[in-house]
């Protein structure tokens, strides 16, 4: 009932506040009169009875604005108010209400844009069932596992719900018009029910399908789905062509399902995989395996667990099993790009801080030249508490604001930041706006209104009201603490500025130095292309070395291709495959303990065509066929490792363990190192053997084994040769599937793109800084001019020259400048220590960057400083006092 | 004990325009009036305090309110007790009997 009757009241005075008004005027001149009858029946004349009436009720508006407190909806009519008057102050101001939201909105942009990337890619759980339980067993938290150990794992343990495995496939896809080659996993049948992600159409894998009769069936992605089968919503029960085989649609993916996430991360297909026929392979390591932590075992029971068994297993089977490690799936999925998403967020945070600063002083500044307005409210009886919500409104208006076009622009950033992330970033394709981003947007924008606007309305709204009309709209003298926050402010601006200024700096000396890495063969101008085999004509034993001689001799006919080779892995782009390899002549290494090599298989020419220089010896030729005597080029770090101080030509090697039969290849030649697989990882032991001359690869049936790389090198416009060569590759059988269409130079700038992405984003947050930060400056030291206009006229009416002058506004600027400066390097060398793991080829603490730097902020504040000061030393000392 | 003048609490404040409007509708002045009669003149409510109080304790659902004429023909506004005004008047008068004895209770000893 009273809740009822409160809210009509509310009701009431907010939406008839006339009316309401109205009768309280009625109300309070109907008593007045009748307190003057009283009076005039006592004897009064009618003049004075009203004159000592109104002076009894003591002040009608002072009684209504009594009234008007006590109403209810009192403050939501105050901020409304506020809101207004606010509004019409920074309508008043265009100028100052400009330069605040820009800034304003640039920190909130940037703040939005990558906590919204932070978000999808950091905070946001898998989109698997039971994410938190997921784990990844792999060897050193990495590498794949054998299969006969996986089974003994999955067999052994209790510390899983369930545990599957996946290995990565790449079949082709044929039949329809063109072939084409697609990335696959095949998997245990209990994998898709572990990760509880349904089916859009049709069902996942039965528990006994993967055994040998069963297995050809397959899963699609919804992507290739829409793709090569225009999203047929019949597609379940029909048949498509793997590598010439037929395999049935069993289902099909919802268009959110990625998997795996952390590698094959493009697979669009998935079947069943049976490992009963490598019960006992503990050889060669092809599988990831994923398990779901039963409910109830922790992280460290399970790698007890797994720890325990894995030893039982080295020692019943000596040199396998070494360094397993359980990893939670999500640190193996964003572990590799936490750090630098982290630092790109405390960056944005910083410019944030910068932003806010930098409105907090523009705020203060313009506090001080509305002194006369405060003054005037606080006469009129508002009080500090009334003022400073008052200018607390109005700064939060200010956030709200730049919160509006800082979402703008983060939606623009967002897009950018998708378009130019690199592959390396994952999960790439969940980043967006979405509600809890603008929910923090909110937060953001509203906290900085009050962060940026509490110190100078407190500031503001203590002030003596007698001295504020003396001196009126003079320039007065300056409060000592005002002056003191307002310095405070620059310093810390610039101090922020300097630590992302460093980080900046940091990256681009990060950026040089791995641009300045020898990938150890020439891109320009080389053309590099997948050619699959599988399910194709020329798949057949006996057809392969023959069709990729052909095809080379074909592509090389094509007018301005100067070379052509193969490989199996494109450096840097492509698989690292690690081969054991034994040495002639010296001694057996311990079990576990074997070297082990990055296994190629190559094409006649094919470092003539890479333009990786041979540092002895010779490139494989036509004929280093089968039959002929068994070759083998070697990189210089595997010939230094094996025989340091040597020259190896002439040696032997062999891939296998050494028995009375095994196959020992010659060194033919030393090539220089070339990059691997990551661009600034050392270079490993490296083998390249021809193809020709390698029976896997001539005749199995593996898909891993049915492609090579096509590599050519024409002219800088390489990459127009790829319609040409598509079709003289076609031109011998269409069946083949041509994919992976690129340059080496695109190849070479993906590899690098991690450190380009963090570079780009790091230099324009600090170039933001460091133009805020010039703007901050520049602001308080014009500000600081003009509060001084009197003193400096006195100055030079004294006698001072325009020299002091300059001496004395540059020197107060620079002081501050200087403190800062010194503040950002302590910062910095804290600071910057978080991203280390980002550098390569540079200190934390480079003193050169930090020097670099800090000279150059200085060289700005000092710019920013000098316009400012030489404006000072215009001063005309007469017109200066005239004006007092 | 001569009147002196007493600061209004505010609690007494309502519990004393309860108490005067307890006996009819009034208007503001009316109730000032009342108020000095009842107390003999120990309390002068000026409408600095009785106005505000008047419009809070309408929005609490107390008092409720409407134009008439007063004696001398002069269009006023006229405050009445609501159910819930009276059952407030008893409360506060009880609570309000309980200090009063506490209190000279405490000050005899």
């Amino acid at each position: 009932m009273a809740l009822h009757r409160r809210l009509a009241a509310l009701w009431r005075n907010l939406l008839h506040r006339q009316g309401a008004e109205r009768e309280l005027d009625a109300e309070l001149e109907s008593y007045v009169a009748m307190l003057a009858e009283e009076r005039e029946r006592a004897g009064m004349s009618a003049g004075d009875a009203r004159r000592s009436a109104l002076i009894e009720a003591g002040g009608l508006e002072q009684v209504k604005e009594d009234v008007r407190d006590v109403r209810a909806g009192v403050l939501i009519d105050t901020i409304a108010q506020d809101i207004r008057y606010g509004a019409r102050m920074l309508v008043k101001s265009p100028g100052f209400t400009i330069a605040a939201v820009i800034a304003l909105a640039l920190g909130i942009g940037a703040t939005t844009a990558i906590l919204s990337v932070v978000d999808a890619v950091l905070l946001r759980p898998l989109p698997y069932e039971h994410p938190d339980r997921l784990v990844v067993i792999l060897h050193h938290g990495t590498d794949p596992v054998a299969p006969a150990n996986f089974l003994d794992w999955r067999e052994q343990s209790k510390s899983f719900a369930a545990m599957s495995a996946a290995e990565y496939w790449t079949p082709n896809l044929t039949g329809a018009d063109k072939s084409e080659k697609l990335w696959a996993l095949k998997l245990t049948t209990d994998m898709l029910p572990m990760l509880g992600v349904h089916p859009l159409m049709g069902r996942v894998f039965a528990a006994d399908e993967g055994e040998p009769g069963r297995d050809h069936e397959v899963v699609l992605g919804y992507g290739l789905w829409q793709r090569r089968f225009a999203g047929n919503a019949k597609i379940v029960g029909t048949e498509v062509t793997l590598n010439g085989e037929a395999y049935t649609v069993v289902g099909v993916m919802p268009g959110t399902f990625r998997f795996a996430p952390f590698w094959a991360t493009k697979s669009e297909l998935w079947v069943p995989m049976s490992l009963a026929s490598q019960s006992t392979q503990r050889g060669g390591n092809s599988l990831r395996i994923f398990a779901q932590l039963a409910a109830g075992v922790s992280l460290a029971q399970a790698r007890a667990d797994i720890a325990a068994i894995t030893a039982r297993l080295r020692q019943e089977y000596p040199g396998t099993n070494g360094d397993v490690r359980v990893v939670p799936l999500k640190d193996r999925v964003v572990g590799d790009v936490r750090p630098a998403l982290l630092v790109l967020l405390g960056a944005v945070a910083f410019v944030l801080l910068i932003a806010c600063a930098n409105v907090a002083h523009m705020l203060l500044a313009r506090a001080a030249a509305r002194q006369r307005e405060i003054a005037v409210r606080t006469a009129l009886g508002a009080s500090r508490s009334r003022i400073v919500r008052q200018l607390l409104t109005e700064s939060v208006l200010l956030g709200a604001l730049g919160g509006v076009v800082g979402l703008a622009l983060a939606a623009l950033g967002i897009r950018v930041l998708v378009a130019l992330g690199p592959s390396s970033l994952p999960r790439v394709e969940t980043i967006g706006l979405d509600g809890r981003v603008l929910l923090f947007t909110l937060a953001v924008s509203l906290l900085t209104g009050v962060g940026f606007g509490l110190v100078p309305a407190m500031q503001a709204s203590v002030l003596n009201l007698s001295e504020s009309f003396k001196e009126g709209g003079r320039a007065g003298s300056e409060g000592v603490r005002r002056n003191r926050l307002r310095s405070m402010l620059m310093a810390s601006e610039l101090a922020l500025a300097l630590v992302l200024l460093i980080g900046a700096g940091l990256m681009i000396r990060t950026f040089v130095a791995l641009q300045q890495i020898d990938p150890g063969f020439d891109p320009r101008g080389v053309l590099s292309m997948t050619v699959g085999v599988a399910g194709s004509a020329e798949s057949a034993p006996g057809r392969r070395g023959p069709f990729y001689q052909q095809m080379l001799e074909r592509v090389r006919a094509l007018a301005g291709v100067r070379s052509a080779s193969a490989i199996n892995h494109l450096p840097l782009a492509g698989d690292t495959w690690g081969w054991a390899y034994w040495i002639e002549g010296q001694p057996l290494p311990k079990p576990g303990e074997t070297p082990t090599a990055v296994y190629r298989v190559v094409m006649p020419g094919y470092f003539k065509t890479m333009g990786i220089p041979l540092q002895r010896g010779r490139d494989v030729h036509e004929s280093d066929a089968m039959g002929a005597p068994r070759v083998i080029v070697i990189n210089e770090q595997l010939a230094q490792r094996a025989w340091p101080g040597q020259n190896p030509i002439g040696h032997r090697i062999s891939l296998q363990k050494p028995t009375s039969d095994s196959v020992w290849m010659t060194v033919v030649g030393v090539s220089k190192n070339a990059r691997q697989e990551d661009w600034a990882a050392p270079a490993q032991a490296e083998v390249y053997l021809p193809v020709l001359q390698n029976r896997s690869y001539l005749e199995d049936d593996g898909a891993h084994v049915a492609y090579m790389t096509l590599v050519l090198r024409a002219g800088d416009d390489a990459a127009a040769f790829a319609p040409r060569v598509r079709e003289a590759i076609w031109s011998i059988d269409r069946g083949v599937a041509v994919s992976e269409v690129q340059t080496m130079r695109q190849v070479v700038a993906d590899a690098t793109a991690g450190p380009w992405f963090y570079l780009l984003l790091l230099v324009v947050f600090a170039s933001v800084a460091l133009v805020l930060a010039a703007v901050g400056i520049y602001g308080v030291m014009s500000y600081a001019v003009t509060r001084r206009t009197h003193e400096i006229g006195i100055r030079l009416a004294l006698g001072a020259k325009p020299s002091d002058v300059l001496r004395l506004v540059v020197g107060q600027g620079m002081g501050v400048a200087l403190a800062g400066a010194g503040a950002g390097i302590i910062g910095a060398l804290v600071l910057t220590r978080l991203m280390s793991g980002l550098l390569y080829g540079v200190r934390a603490s480079d003193p050169v960057t930090f020097a670099g730097v800090t000279a150059l902020l200085c060289a700005v504040a000092f710019a920013a400083t000098l316009i400012p000061a030489r404006r000072a030393t215009r001063i005309d000392p007469i017109q200066a006092m005239k004006n007092e | 004990m001569p009147p002196t003048k007493t600061n209004l609490l505010q609690g007494t404040l309502d519990l004393l325009i309860l108490k005067a409007l307890s006996l009819g509708e009034m208007h503001g002045l009316g109730i000032a009036r009342r108020v000095g009669q009842i107390t003999k003149g120990a309390f002068d409510v000026k409408p600095g305090s009785l106005f505000p109080a008047l419009h809070r304790m309408e929005e609490e659902g107390w008092l409720s309110s409407s134009w008439g004429e007063s004696s001398n023909n002069r269009r006023a506004k006229y405050y009445r007790l609501t159910a819930a005004g009276k059952k407030q008047l008893k409360t506060e008068a009880t609570h309000w009997g309980r200090i009063a004895v506490a209190m000279s209770l405490a000050l005899k000893t």
